[in-house]
């Protein structure tokens, strides 16, 4: 697991992280959102021991990783946000000299190599070298190197940048398995990857955890009551009294007169009235053409929540500006 | 340990994979073929045939110097100042290895390449032996200087990586402290001051190679090496964990 207390990280005046806390269980995959400079590569570069924080604690699988910053780092395979390789190296010649450095020798480093390459798809280069590969080729070489010595802990920071469709989804189908019995961290900016292969998201803006939670949780909190679409093929005009009693249903409105006719039901916190919906279409023979809750994908709740922030930051600025401080 | 044996095999093979190592060893033959060249028929010319051609090859040349001031700096200077313009210091940093062991494991990759640019120059000593008496005991402790002077020097070039992106401002700064080193014992002819004259003049490099030349080993200097290479190392280290360049 991964615990971080109080990250802080100054850089002179200026703050690029502040006091975050989050702690990732073994098993589960969390995903960090945020805006280009939110503070996201800072935070794991802390938690990956690369950068000292200014304040604040980081223990790797229940290690502490300034009082024994060797023995966290053996538990931790790491894929950084630009991965750069040794290039005059072979594929299979890096991972091995990486084998080598995180003590991993003999027999088992001969197998492991092996299973790193076919699990990151890297058979068909095994003997090339690295100068001369794609961006893709290089990523994935990264991330085999990341999961080389099978470590508790796995930091990825944006794993999938590079590569194309097809690899996408083997990848990720890679690291859903590895987040099975592994504690993993996955920073991306593809929103729908977090929604796929997230338990918890925490998103990051300006340096602090803004929201952090299941992504279920995250609607609900943040964009309020799910909406159930209905459409009827021939309107009844009891209907809008008829939905509205239905248990869970704060307020329907009706659009169009024309038929099909839609309703828009406005429903009480974590209630989904769709199966009453439609007993009653069957009870009173209503002819049900659409059934539909429509769900706020994280990309909605995302821009507002970093675009919240920054309209507050602006109107901050403004004010500064207008007290005539320095920019 | 790991760590450094990783880092020092690694390193070692990226020498022998470089076109850059074998243009130094190049110049560096050359520099050295030059310098025994003449001496030789510097020496073989009768009036002037005074003392043992070995003994003016080490130190007895301003080519030795140049030598040295310029592989000091320049053998060393990619290791560390590349990972950090690559990015894969981060790689690197995030492994189970502590910045002593991959300063020392690098380290210790540039002395053994240092040493290998060396071993051609046995032949020099092997060629003057079939010809005429060679006394070895001088030159095992010529050598030895070579190795101290080599150390310390190869440690500064390190320390400039190791605060440098850049492998050419690497360069450049190591050689600025290398001449700095060097010209530190050259003051002795310059300061008035007894106390002061004396403490530079255990620092002048070129009377301890003369020495070593000739056989005088000083275990003075030899500390004077060791905690010097020693003590850049560390700073190497430091440089390494701080982390506040970027």
């Amino acid at each position: 697991m991964i615990e971080a207390q109080g990250l802080t990280r100054r850089y002179g005046d200026f703050t690029a992280v502040e006091d975050v806390s989050f702690s990732v269980e073994s098993g589960q995959i969390v995903g960090m959102l945020g805006p280009n400079g939110a503070g996201k590569t800072t935070t794991i570069r802390m938690i990956t021991g690369f950068l000292p924080p200014t304040a604040g604690r980081v223990s790797l699988a229940g290690i502490d990783l300034e009082q024994k910053p060797v023995e966290a780092r053996r538990q931790l395979g790491y894929l950084p946000e630009t991965v750069a390789l040794y290039p005059e190296m072979r594929v299979r010649e890096y991972l091995g000299y990486r084998a080598r450095l995180e003590g991993v020798r003999g027999k088992r480093a001969g197998e492991a190599i092996d299973r790193s390459i076919e699990r990151c798809l890297l058979g068909e280069v095994r003997d090339q070298i690295i100068a001369t590969l794609s961006k893709g080729y290089r990523q994935r070489v990264g991330l085999a190197t990341a999961i080389l010595h099978d470590p508790e802990v796995l930091i990825l920071d944006e794993p999938t940048v590079g590569l194309d469709p097809k690899q996408i989804i083997a990848i990720r189908d890679l690291i859903r398995d590895l987040g099975r019995e592994r504690t993993l961290l996955l920073s991306t900016h593809i929103l729908p990857e977090v929604e796929l292969l997230c338990q918890r998201v925490m998103i990051i803006d300006r340096g602090r955890i803004i929201a952090q939670g299941t992504p279920e949780s995250l609607r609900q909190q943040w964009l309020g009551r799910t909406v159930v679409t209905v459409t009827l093929k021939q309107g009844a005009p009891d209907a809008v009294e008829r939905l509205r009693a239905i248990d869970g249903v704060v307020g329907v409105t009706a659009n169009g007169a024309q038929p099909p006719v839609h309703f828009s039901l406005e429903c009480a916190e974590g209630r989904d009235p769709r199966e009453a919906v439609f007993r009653l279409a069957v009870e009173r023979g209503w002819v049900l053409l659409e059934l539909q809750q429509s769900k706020a994908s994280l990309e909605d709740i995302f821009v507002r929540l970093t675009t919240r922030e920054q309209d507050e930051a602006a109107a901050g600025d403004e004010a500064a500006a207008g007290d005539g401080g320095e920019a | 340990m790991n760590g450094i044996r990783v880092t020092f095999g690694r390193e070692l093979r990226a020498y022998f994979f470089s076109p850059l190592a074998y243009g130094v060893l190049a110049s560096f033959l050359f520099i050295t073929g030059i310098t025994f060249a003449t001496l030789i028929g510097y020496l073989n010319d009768a009036p002037s045939a005074v003392g043992a051609p070995m003994e003016y090859f080490f130190g007895g040349t301003i080519l030795f110097w140049l030598a040295l001031a310029f592989v000091g700096p320049i053998l060393p200077m990619r290791l560390l100042s590349e990972e950090r313009r690559s990015g894969s210091l981060e790689i690197l940093m995030t492994a189970p290895v502590t910045e002593t062991q991959v300063v020392v494991g690098k380290y210790l990759a540039a002395l053994t390449f240092y040493l290998v640019l060396w071993a051609p120059t046995v032949l020099y000593a092997v060629i003057v032996a079939s010809y005429s008496k060679l006394d070895w005991g001088p030159l095992a402790s010529a050598y030895l200087g070579v190795l101290g002077i080599g150390a310390l020097f190869l440690s500064v070039g390190l320390f400039a990586s190791g605060i440098s992106r850049n492998q050419i401002v690497a360069a450049l700064v190591g050689f600025a402290l290398v001449f700095a080193l060097f010209i530190l014992g050259l003051l002795e002819f310059l300061v008035n001051d007894q106390s002061l004259r004396q403490v530079l003049s255990y620092l002048n490099l070129i009377q301890h190679m003369e020495d070593f030349s000739k056989g005088i080993v000083d275990t003075r200097r030899l500390v004077y090496y060791f905690s010097g290479t020693a003590f850049f190392l560390f700073l190497t280290s430091r440089a390494l964990a701080a982390n506040k360049w970027r």
